[in-house]
């Protein structure tokens, strides 16, 4: 009878939100297109060049992480999830609907981060797994592919999906500390894209430093079974892109706390 | 019941709430009345726990608003009718309100089937007229069959047949022992759909009471006809009396009674053909009570020539 609103309940309501907007729908469509699609492309076209590699690429190949390129495209598709996930309740209004039936912030934002992460994680190891089973029937015959069965190889895989999973929450982040859809979407494409264009003018020893830390690079040592020269290892990008996600999302929680919701422009 | 405690919201340099200090009473229509910009918004927000006080503070059921367990099962509140996902289904909309608040998925469609949006429920929200909108914010604000009730400017944007519907509407739930706690900007509004108003004007409190007492205690005025109009205007001036209206119908006396006014003709030998008390309209109340306190007001003299 007296059933408290709990955490279970705010989840539940944020899952119906999540799944009923189509922004959600074309978002997930656009990533399996981006992974798996642009996947098939990438290693479609190393087979039918395969015969041209020089010694050196032949030599430094990786099946793995070339099969699971696109995902450094799909990353841009589960930004805007994560963004629009948040940033959609403040340029409706609707925030303040959410906010009267679960007026615990933190309660709400634990909901919202579940329904994200969980999603974007099973989507993301679905897309992935596949981008990858698929990229090795296309080599197989030509160009030498690898296995699941190999535990760095598996891990490699996995990663590449928490990757997709951890940039869609910092995305949600942004999107709560600026609660504007373009603006989040802006600011999160400028850190992907622009930041390591900007570290291609720092002198080699900086960019060497620098540019390991920046979030497309820590994809990239995730998604390799052995870490591309200047970076992390996978499982240290993985801890760093985390403390990335943790420390946005805290910092978006303190904001959200802080702030009046009833006026949102 | 709703309580205002000494509440106060400063917005950097504005203070859109000054030291206001009420209750909200279960069982009658409560109107919440002042000019647009004058915090009745700001309050209902600061009530509902989406902004926070600077001072003071506004509980419901003797409880803030954060600490409320399943708060749409006790407060139901209509803020902005346009404030819904645009992309998302009215059902979807009130489904995922439904589970936040562990409300049955069956009283969904009741409360649809009741404001009559049942037919387009599977319709985007974004395609919904103001009034469809209007009907789907009271959807959400019964969903929990809540004891306490709020409404921002809920007449706006519905039809005459919908405003009529949304008057008997608040009568009911107050007839059900229920606070129902409505805004508006419209004194005619509240005149016909309120028992009790309290007016606001620039955040604070102005005054409150019932309908009756608002206008009983409000100063009335007298519409003479005399022989010479002009003359009559000269000896009221000259007797403390004020002449608000001077026109072919007569002349709007205020300050002074029926009685005086006609002894004072008498006085002056002027013929009375016509002198009748009239009684302030709650139109005129507020337009007095809020004069000094209107926000973005128009200024009868132009500024040029000052």
């Amino acid at each position: 009878m007296a059933s408290e609103s709990t955490l279970r309940a705010s989840t539940r309501a944020e899952w119906i939100k999540f799944r009923s907007v189509r922004s959600s729908l074309m978002g997930v469509a656009v990533t399996v297109l981006l992974t798996v699609g642009l996947g098939v492309l990438i290693t479609t076209l190393i087979r039918t060049h395969w015969s041209q590699f020089d010694a050196l690429r032949v030599a430094t190949f990786d099946p793995v992480s070339s099969s699971l390129r696109g995902s450094l495209f799909a990353q841009f598709a589960v930004g805007v999830i994560g963004s629009l996930f948040i940033t959609s309740e403040y340029t409706s209004g609707s925030i303040r609907t959410t906010l009267t039936a679960v007026p615990n912030r933190l309660r709400l934002i634990t909901s919202k981060s579940i329904v994200l992460f969980l999603t974007i994680l099973i989507l993301g190891e679905f897309v992935c797994f596949a981008a990858f089973l698929i990229g090795q029937r296309i080599y197989l015959g030509v160009v030498p592919t690898s296995s699941l069965e190999n535990g760095t190889v598996l891990r490699s895989v996995i990663l590449a999906g928490l990757y997709l999973t951890l940039l869609a929450l910092f995305a949600f982040a942004l999107g709560m500390i600026l609660r504007h859809s373009a603006a989040t979407i802006s600011v999160y494409v400028s850190v992907l894209l622009i930041v390591p264009i900007i570290g291609l003018f720092f002198p080699q020893s900086w960019q060497n430093d620098f540019m390991r830390f920046e979030p497309s690079s820590l994809g990239i040592s995730m998604e390799s079974p052995f870490a591309p020269s200047n970076s992390f290892g996978a499982w240290s990008a993985t801890l760093v892109l985390l403390a990335y996600v943790v420390a946005t999302l805290a910092l978006a929680f303190v904001l959200f706390q802080r702030r009046d919701a009833g006026t949102t422009q | 019941m709703i309580k205002i405690d000494h509440l106060t919201k400063r917005y950097s340099d504005t203070l859109a709430v000054d030291d206001l200090d009420f209750e909200v009473k279960p069982g009658v229509v409560t109107g919440f009345l002042g000019p647009n910009g004058s915090g009745k918004s700001t309050t209902m927000r600061i009530i509902l726990g989406l902004d926070h006080a600077t001072k003071g503070h506004a509980t419901v059921n003797g409880s803030r608003y954060a600490e409320l367990r399943d708060p749409v099962r006790q407060v139901g509140a209509l803020l902005d009718a346009k404030a819904i996902h645009p992309g998302r289904t009215a059902r979807n909309h009130l489904r995922a309100l439904a589970a936040s608040n562990q409300i049955k998925k069956s009283r969904v469609d009741e409360v649809l089937d009741f404001v009559g949006i049942s037919a387009v429920a599977d319709k985007k929200v974004g395609t919904y007229s103001l009034g469809m909108s209007q009907r789907l914010g009271i959807a959400g604000a019964l969903l929990g069959d809540p004891g306490v009730l709020l409404f921002d400017e809920p007449v706006n944007g519905l039809d005459p047949e919908g405003i009529k519907w949304i008057r008997e509407f608040f009568r009911a739930l107050a007839n059900e022992g229920r606070t129902v706690f409505v805004s508006s900007h419209l004194m005619s509004e509240m005149a016909v759909s309120a028992d009790e108003i309290i007016v606001i004007g620039r955040g604070r409190f102005i005054t409150s009471g019932s309908v009756d007492d608002l206008t009983k205690n409000a100063e009335g005025t007298v519409l003479v006809r005399a022989s010479d109009h002009d003359k009559l205007a000269t000896v009221v001036a000259s007797n403390h009396g004020v002449v608000h209206e001077a026109n072919d119908d007569g002349l709007t006396i205020g300050g002074l009674t029926s009685d005086q006014i006609g002894r004072l003709a008498f006085d002056a030998g002027l013929a009375i053909f016509e002198l009748t008390p009239q009684r302030a309209s709650l139109e005129e109340v507020f337009m007095d009570l809020t004069a000094g306190a209107v926000e973005y007001g128009s200024h009868p003299r132009g500024p040029a020539n000052g």
